[in-house]
């Protein structure tokens, strides 16, 4: 039977301003029809590039040096601009990550269906409209006629990725390619996406090539998995395999980063007391103004205490208020309510003295916004030593203690590695001897092994200074690993607060529950 | 720093430009010197001289050698229209990125007064200034400055205003800086390359700027060999002798062309996403 896609020795080439680079380095890959091949890979690997050369929509730097793509029996690399044409949407789709931007926000979501049934399928007029509507039923998006006339923005990031997906899936294509379709979904909204992705499979027959970072996620969906690494497929198996007998040393190092909810990362109880303890903290951005009404508040009422040295994990989907909180508790912005620390309550941002900013810090999600690209690692260091009165002649100690060389501190933020520069961040937020770190999605950004290496540097510095952590993150599986207690958060309230052990117990809120059930467990546990 | 200049040097227009600054460069330090005749040396029998042997560039109504003036008037056009501009884009940057990062009622009481001030023209306002200080090279060079702020200032603030959104200002914030340490410290530096651009371009409008205050009289005083006020001189001989005019006038133009030209140059090489 000849595979849906098969390529063979493919090799690719970038050329930059420092000369030759090599991204992919003789793959072969090969999808039978009906086949779901899932593609791991970290940040760098060359997973996307691939999907590109699949796609022929290479940037103009690259260069292809081997290989061939063939799709069925055509073979891609000799078709011409017109044949390609001819070929992406009939007989290839691709299902994009983000689809608040796969999505034209200047054309109704209508147009943009009914574009693809026009150019491939040669339906005009009201039997593209029909099509297009049947389309969009297809994957339970309800009031599919309603929904035509909108625009990308009046509808939500889960709509959207339907909408992606029923284009993709409109002409009845041999192969689809799904780039990380999940990732900037939310847990629930991705695990409903997953479903319908299956159940369209189970329909169609389609063959698919899914990327993805997340070995667990992909384990799940995909019936073989290939592990890219450096441009090459270092391994290739049954996807239960892959994460039960990891064969290379590689896989076998990505597949121990994945967090496990059982295996648990620290084992010591918080100490006693209260170290920090947030009242009724209600925040508002918008103010009322004159011709608008007040936005409403980002997060309503919530309280909690935090012990010394302990972890507390606060879970829930983005816009549930989780980063409004660290803000309040940073003096970032203005709420109501209070905040009791070290004997005193703190009723706003202007009662935030040098003592409580030098005893809360806190690390954002992206290292590469966090640090100013213009000053040097050094001086990046010494700011919160010199503010808080420490010495400044210790950053190479500071650098030692994140286990990064000392002679970075001459270096710039951007020559070093997302791994390396949230090292950097996290190693500023201890210049300032702090009692609390608000960690906000500080690992979300970074790829699994990376993220490993930043958990176990917080835990070691956890043990060598008792700080308590405010761990915010959308992993529950990372979470359950390492917290004491974990509050759950949805729309602006704290809908659960318990000790990690009880989160799969039967006494929580039905959401708690719900988030529970999508959030995807490693394969072969 | 040597990164940016070996860009720059690759684009057309920046490697260009840069040549022609060089030029103007070497007539503004050494320009009396390679003057042939004493810019301001009188020959009543040598008036209205064409351009020829004797004199390259001709001579004007008082017999003074065109070209040594154009030589000798670089040094009191070119550095006072960078000054006027160094001050409009320094005053101007501060202001954009103090109100970004404000913000609220003070960011629109800023921002209203810019708007103020920017509707009335650049030349009127620099007018204006210098009918109220008195006239005089470096009043007009002054005033030059301040009716270049609120341009400045506006292309700054939207700069900014992302800067503001930056964690690492948030951080800042978060660890008690001071306003003014997260204006000039954190944020200043990271809105510097589309200031630096702007500037370069409105070298430009100051040097014609500059050129018409002395035009009117408002500007560097006769006999002084300035280019806009050797075009107000020649202006009622335009048809007897144009070249009088021509001269000053093309060298006005080549000075603006080639800070434009510096200044898409530098659009270019300062853009982070060209690095690959």
């Amino acid at each position: 039977m000849t595979p849906a896609l098969s390529v063979q020795g493919f090799t690719l080439d970038y050329t930059t301003r420092h000369g030759t680079r090599r991204v992919l380095d003789g793959v072969d890959l090969v999808i039978a029809p009906d086949e779901v091949v899932g593609l791991v890979g970290e940040s760098g690997s060359g997973k996307t590039s691939l999907a590109w050369a699949i796609m022929r929509h290479l940037p103009r730097n690259a260069h292809e040096v081997a290989g061939h793509i063939l799709l069925g029996v055509t073979d891609l690399r000799a078709a011409g601009p017109r044949a390609v044409n001819a070929l992406r949407g009939r007989r290839m789709g691709m299902v994009f990550q983000d689809p608040s931007t796969a999505l034209n926000p200047t054309l109704t979501i209508g147009r943009q269906v009914t574009e693809v049934l026009t150019y491939h399928r040669g339906l005009s007029g009201a039997a593209a409209w029909h099509a297009a509507v049947d389309a969009l039923r297809h994957v339970h998006l309800r009031e599919a006629e309603a929904l035509m006339r909108r625009y990308p923005h009046q509808i939500s990031g889960g709509e959207k990725q339907r909408v992606v997906i029923a284009t993709a899936f409109a002409c009845q294509p041999e192969l689809i390619i799904f780039d990380e379709p999940t990732s900037a979904l939310d847990v629930i909204t991705g695990a409903r996406i997953l479903a319908l992705f299956a159940e369209l499979r189970r329909q169609t027959g389609v063959a698919a090539l899914y990327i993805s970072h997340d070995l667990a996620l992909v384990s799940r969906v995909a019936d073989r998995v290939a592990v890219l690494r450096d441009g090459k497929v270092v391994e290739e198996a049954a996807a239960d395999t892959v994460f039960r007998a990891p064969h290379h040393d590689y896989t076998r190092r990505l597949v121990d980063a994945v967090p496990r909810p059982e295996r648990r990362l620290v084992f010591d109880a918080p100490g006693e007391g209260s170290l920090l303890r947030a009242e009724k903290i209600a925040v508002r951005y918008a103010r009322r103004r004159l011709f608008r009404a007040a936005a409403p508040p980002a997060t309503h009422d919530i309280g909690f205490a935090i012990r010394p040295g302990e972890i507390l994990g606060v879970v829930g989907e983005s816009g549930s208020g989780k980063s409004s909180l660290a803000r309040a508790l940073t003096g970032l912005a203005a709420f109501s309510g209070g905040i009791q620390f070290a004997g005193r309550t703190i009723a706003g941002p202007r009662d935030m003295d040098r003592d409580y900013r030098r005893a809360v810090q806190i690390v954002f999600q992206h290292p590469d916004a966090s640090l100013n690209p213009r000053q040097t690692i050094g001086q990046i260091l010494s700011r919160p030593l010199r503010l808080y009165g420490g010495d400044p002649r210790s950053v190479p100690a500071l650098l030692e203690q994140a286990r990064l060389p000392a002679d970075y501190a001459r270096r710039h933020p951007h020559q070093l590695s997302g791994g390396e520069k949230q090292r950097v961040a996290v190693a500023r937020a201890f210049a300032a001897r702090p009692r609390l770190v608000i960690c906000d999605e500080i690992t979300a950004p970074l790829d699994v092994s990376v993220q490993a290496s930043i958990i176990a540097l917080l835990l070691a510095l956890r043990e060598a200074h008792d700080t308590a952590y405010l761990f915010i993150t959308h992993d529950l599986n990372l979470v359950r690993q390492i917290a004491h207690r974990v509050a759950v958060m949805r729309a602006g309230e704290m809908v659960d607060l318990l000790p990690t052990e009880a989160l799969s117990g039967a006494a929580t809120h039905p959401y708690t529950r719900e988030l529970i059930a999508a959030t995807p467990v490693p394969a072969g546990t | 720093m040597t990164d940016t200049l070996h860009r720059l040097l690759r684009t057309p227009q920046g490697m260009l430009g840069l040549v022609l600054l060089f030029v103007l460069l070497l007539a503004c330090v050494f320009g009396p010197t390679l003057a042939p005749y004493d810019p301001d040396a009188i020959d009543f029998l040598g008036r209205f001289a064409v351009p020829g042997a004797r004199h390259i560039l001709g001579a004007d109504q008082l017999g003074r050698d065109v070209f040594s003036r154009l030589l000798a008037g670089a040094r009191a056009t070119v550095p006072l229209a960078l000054a006027a501009t160094l001050l409009g884009a320094a005053a101007g940057a501060v202001i954009g990125t103090l109100s970004a990062y404000l913000g609220g009622l003070w960011d629109e009481a800023i921002m209203r007064t810019v708007d103020a001030v920017m509707a009335i023209p650049g030349l009127l306002l620099a007018l204006l200034l210098v009918s109220t200080f008195g006239g005089g090279a470096l009043n007009a060079a002054l005033a030059i400055g301040i009716a270049f702020a609120p341009g400045m200032a506006r292309v700054t603030r939207s700069v900014a205003l992302t800067a503001r959104q930056a964690d690492y200002v948030s951080a800042a914030i978060a660890r008690g800086e001071s306003g003014g340490w997260i204006v000039l410290r954190e944020m200043l530096p990271n809105v510097a390359a589309p200031v630096i651009i702007e500037a370069t371009i409105r070298v430009a409008f100051a040097v014609m700027l500059f050129s018409t205050l002395s035009f009117l009289g408002l500007g560097a005083q006769p006999p002084l060999a300035e280019w806009g006020l050797m075009v107000s001189e020649a202006r009622p001989f335009l048809h007897q002798a144009p070249w009088v005019i021509v001269v000053p006038c093309c060298a006005i133009a080549l000075t603006a062309v080639s800070f434009n030209l510096l200044g898409d140059g530098l659009r270019d090489a300062l853009n982070p996403r060209d690095e690959q």
